[in-house]
């Protein structure tokens, strides 16, 4: 690599990248145990520990009508007892095992996660196990769960951020189940402990199940203890119902959210758009990455490293089980609001005008690709890549190719994807902040309904 | 019990910029860091926030390498980037495909040799650092709580005291020449440790990083402030408005020994049978069996510190409760452990644990798209504050031999009141922010 010449001197121009050495992504064991719950195993040995998510496919879209956000509280009171363990067990037998545990619902899903060290893996499946089919929900555990939850609802509808988000996707979903995103206090003081114990038993099967673990393990053997802890675990799977459509909206509309003594402005915009099916999604991504979804992104030269209006600036492309959604946000200073959406909006319609050069091209498919791969090396990047190609039934061969595929777009393909997926012309703008410094620049863009914190029109 | 063992080479180059390698072919990228010995404690006195604000010039472009160069070269290369102002150290660090380490050194290189802002940079970067206090601070509900609010109650030497964000006024006062100033004081070769880690040749690594490092000329040793504290006679106490949130928030601070001591190991495993989730001492007992509170937990930085450091206690009681109550029922499970101990099962939990937390730390320690950026931060850690990067290694160890005794002892030499200092954030009368 150095040369005696050249041992003592810094070049003054960027060395250039020496050749790339393959990503290889760990082999999977994939099985569907004899009761439905598939199973999927991937080595990765640099540390003494795995990591296990067991995943349901039911989160809170499927109570959205009856009880929002049930399926989160269902979650939580899941780690706080079975017919064996008393809730202080269960949190001293995780740290004895040098184990953390979540629980949480998602709108597509609910998940049991826990990662410690390889030398309990048995003993951490069989508790992992013992919370999916044995959960008491104890009364008591019960209700301090729910009153955290009540107090934990008053903060997030103090913070800027929940709050836009809250209201995006009310405006985005309509009577969709997606519309909601956390329960109102009153639902919450509402609910039974047996419509949580119902959730439960109807949802948390292992036919509506899958289960990943990674790291320090054996496949072989692994597979085998695997389908003695849950194999003889038998309950059906849940019927879905069929959700309505969300709304489609015309016309850019701003929605602001007051925020009393606000000291800057939570700007969130956007519109739906596709999920990870969609032929168009990598396309999508990639027009994403050059607009606003990395930090050499044209939005975030723009309006951080140009005009200094905000931090942290980022647009994205989410993809739920049914829907996706385009949006772009920022926290900008009262007096540029205006200013910050006209920015989001002129980089918006650029995308959709002019080819991207062939530089930023090659820069961004660069960037997706090396930051993808990046999630093989640790135990917990690599499960978030399987969770997502295994919960939304990718192919196979997924995080294997995804490099080719990113690679083999065009600017063609980024043009014609920001033309069909970043609907400038029907953005929802929601904005969070006092209304008195900032509803005469929100105006400039639409006509402005108002709402409080609690969501009530003002 | 697996031990794991990581493998450390370390060497100085004659500039002084000492450079550490640890090779690792799991996955074919490379975690690189320059720390520098400056943060926000060691900042010029006067200058609040002036550490931090020199850390977003450092994006702004240097010698041979132009704003957004660095981004843009990284980026494009398929690798992540970011920076950090903490207390003791400032950080710059990138997670990239093996095949572009020579690039990250030749940016890292070319600004630790010469910084080339201007004016408009400055102004720019100020802006941006104000929405960055404004989004993390002054407009979120807990905003800073306790790691802006809680120093000036239980410190009363500026270094340790002061507002590490920066008042605004502070903030509009820096110039230009600050900035070189700043740089060609602490921003010197002499002053950092370059860390390379991943699918890399030590050897090579190593030639690597002299080409492009070692003709970097030497500065003066930096000054640096002094951090020690006047002794503490009774425990200290402190009241903050919260603008947003519903509830109060309390944090309860005691110093913990200096580094280099032992008995600052001893002081981590008391941290970690007082804190560390649900099966810790103060969220069992708050939290799960008295209902106090609807929060608590807390923890102690001890590795990556060097100067007074607390462990900080968060709790954040039910609004029905008064915070005086919280702190009583905080107050008995200090009792109970300075009386009572720790058992030797509870003891050796806390030990699996602590060997699974630091396990999880060197692996990732940053969420999972920067890879073992906690084992960077451990060995730079090692190599600045006590010059044995291999510490890494060994400090598990360290913790592995504390006693049940030793914990009792240090339970009873440092959770007392003339240790302690407590705040309380009160939220403003209700109505006022609905």
């Amino acid at each position: 690599m150095s040369t005696p010449a050249a041992a003592n001197s810094s070049p003054v121009t960027a060395p250039p990248l020496t050749p790339e050495r393959p990503v290889a992504w760990p082999k999977r064991t994939v099985r569907t145990l004899g009761n439905g719950l598939q199973v999927v195993l991937a080595e990765s040995r640099a540390f003494p520990k795995i990591s296990a998510r067991l995943f349901f496919r039911s989160g809170n879209a499927v109570v959205a009508h009856t009880a929002p956000g049930l399926a989160d509280l269902t979650a939580s009171v899941v780690r706080t007892g079975t017919a064996s363990r008393t809730s202080r067990q269960i949190e001293e037998d995780l740290r004895r095992m040098g184990a953390d545990l979540g629980a949480h619902s998602g709108a597509d899903s609910s998940a049991i996660a826990t990662s410690g060290l390889s030398e309990f893996s048995g003993e951490l499946l069989e508790l992992l196990a013992d919370l999916a089919r044995d959960a008491s929900f104890p009364e008591g555990e019960f209700e301090r769960e729910r009153r955290q939850k009540l107090e934990e609802l008053k903060i997030e509808r103090t913070t800027p951020g929940f709050l836009a988000n809250e209201r995006f996707r009310h405006v985005l979903f309509g009577e969709h189940p997606y519309a909601i995103v956390a329960p109102t206090e009153e639902q919450v003081a509402a609910y039974r402990r047996a419509e949580l114990e119902d959730f439960y038993r109807r949802h948390y099967t292992p036919a509506n199940g899958l289960l990943i673990v990674v790291g320090d393990l054996s496949s072989d053997s692994m597979i085998e203890q695997i389908d003695k802890i849950f194999g003889g675990w038998q309950a059906p799977q849940p019927e879905v119902a069929q959700d309505p459509a969300p709304p489609k909206n015309s016309g850019r509309h701003v929605h602001l959210v007051h925020l009393p003594g606000s000291v800057q402005t939570q700007v969130l915009l956007g519109n739906l758009a596709i999920t990870r099916h969609d032929p168009d999604w990598h396309r999508t991504v990639l027009a994403n990455s050059i607009y606003g979804g990395a930090f050499h992104s044209r939005l975030v030269v723009n309006i951080r490293e140009q005009k200094g209006y905000t931090y942290s600036p980022r647009s994205g492309i989410s993809a739920l089980r049914q829907y996706g959604y385009f949006s772009v946000h920022a926290a900008v200073r009262n007096e540029v609001v205006a200013a910050t959406l006209t920015e989001m909006f002129y980089e918006m319609d650029r995308m959709r005008s002019l080819a991207v050069t062939p530089e930023e091209l090659e820069s961004a498919r660069n960037y997706l690709a090396g930051v993808f791969s990046l999630g093989v090396a640790t135990q917990d990047g690599l499960l978030t890549q399987l969770s997502t190609v295994y919960l939304e039934r990718l192919p196979e061969n997924y995080l294997e190719t995804y490099r080719e595929r990113i690679r083999a777009l065009t600017a063609e393909d980024v043009l014609s994807a920001a033309r069909r997926h970043f609907d400038s012309a029907n953005e929802q703008i929601v904005i969070v902040g006092d209304r008195d410094q900032i509803a005469e620049q929100a105006a400039l863009f639409g006509d402005v309904e108002t709402f409080d914190a609690q969501g009530h029109p003002l | 019990m697996k031990k794991l063992h990581i493998p450390v080479e370390h060497t100085t180059l004659a500039n002084g910029l000492r450079v550490v390698a640890s090779p690792d072919h799991s996955a074919p990228f490379v975690t690189v860091g320059v720390y520098y010995q400056i943060g926000f404690r060691l900042e010029p006195h006067g200058r609040s926030g002036f550490a931090h604000l020199f850390e977003h010039m450092m994006f702004q472009g240097s010698e041979n390498a132009g704003k957004m160069e660095h981004i843009r070269l990284i980026n494009s290369s398929g690798g992540l980037l970011n920076g950090t102002t903490n207390y003791d150290v400032t950080n710059y660090f990138e997670a990239v495909p093996s095949n572009a380490l020579e690039r990250v050194l030749w940016l890292e290189a070319d600004r630790m040799r010469a910084l080339k802002v201007d004016d408009e940079n400055l102004r720019n970067q100020r802006d941006v650092v104000k929405e960055e206090v404004r989004v993390n601070v002054m407009n979120q509900p807990y905003g800073g709580f306790p790691w802006l609010d809680l120093p000036p109650v239980a410190f009363r030497n500026w270094p340790n005291a002061h507002n590490f964000y920066g008042d605004f006024a502070d903030l509009d006062a820096a110039t230009l020449a600050d900035v070189q100033q700043f740089f060609h004081t602490y921003y010197a070769p002499n002053n950092a440790v370059l860390l390379m880690i991943g699918d890399l040749d030590p050897s090579e690594a190593f030639s690597l990083a002299k080409r492009h490092f070692e003709n970097i000329p030497p500065g003066p040793p930096p000054p640096r402030a002094d951090v020690s504290e006047p002794p503490q006679l009774e425990e200290r106490h402190g009241e903050v408005p919260e603008k947003f949130g519903p509830l109060a928030a309390i944090a309860i601070g005691y110093t913990m020994p200096p580094r280099g001591l032992k008995s600052r190991y001893a002081a981590a495993v008391l941290d970690r049978v007082l804190h560390g989730g649900r099966a810790g001492r103060v969220h069992r007992q708050l939290v799960l069996e008295k209902q106090i509170a609807v929060e608590a937990d807390g923890g102690a930085d001890l590795i990556d510190t060097n100067g007074p450091t607390q462990m900080v206690t968060r709790i954040f009681p039910k609004p029905e409760f008064e915070p005086a109550a919280a702190i009583a029922a905080f107050d008995e499970v200090i009792r109970e452990i300075s009386e009572h101990g720790v058992a030797e099962d509870e003891l050796a939990a806390v030990k699996v644990k602590i060997r699974a937390d630091y396990y999880s730390m060197l692996e990732g320690g940053m969420g999972s798209y920067m890879p073992r950026f906690g084992l960077m931060h451990y060995l730079a850690s090692f190599t600045l504050f006590d010059g044995d990067p291999d510490r890494v290694n060994t400090v598990l160890d360290q913790y592995q031999a504390v006693t049940s005794a030793d914990v009792q002892a240090a339970a009873r030499k440092l959770l007392v009141p003339q240790n302690r200092a407590v705040l309380v954030r009160k939220p403003v009368a209700k109505g006022a922010a609905q």
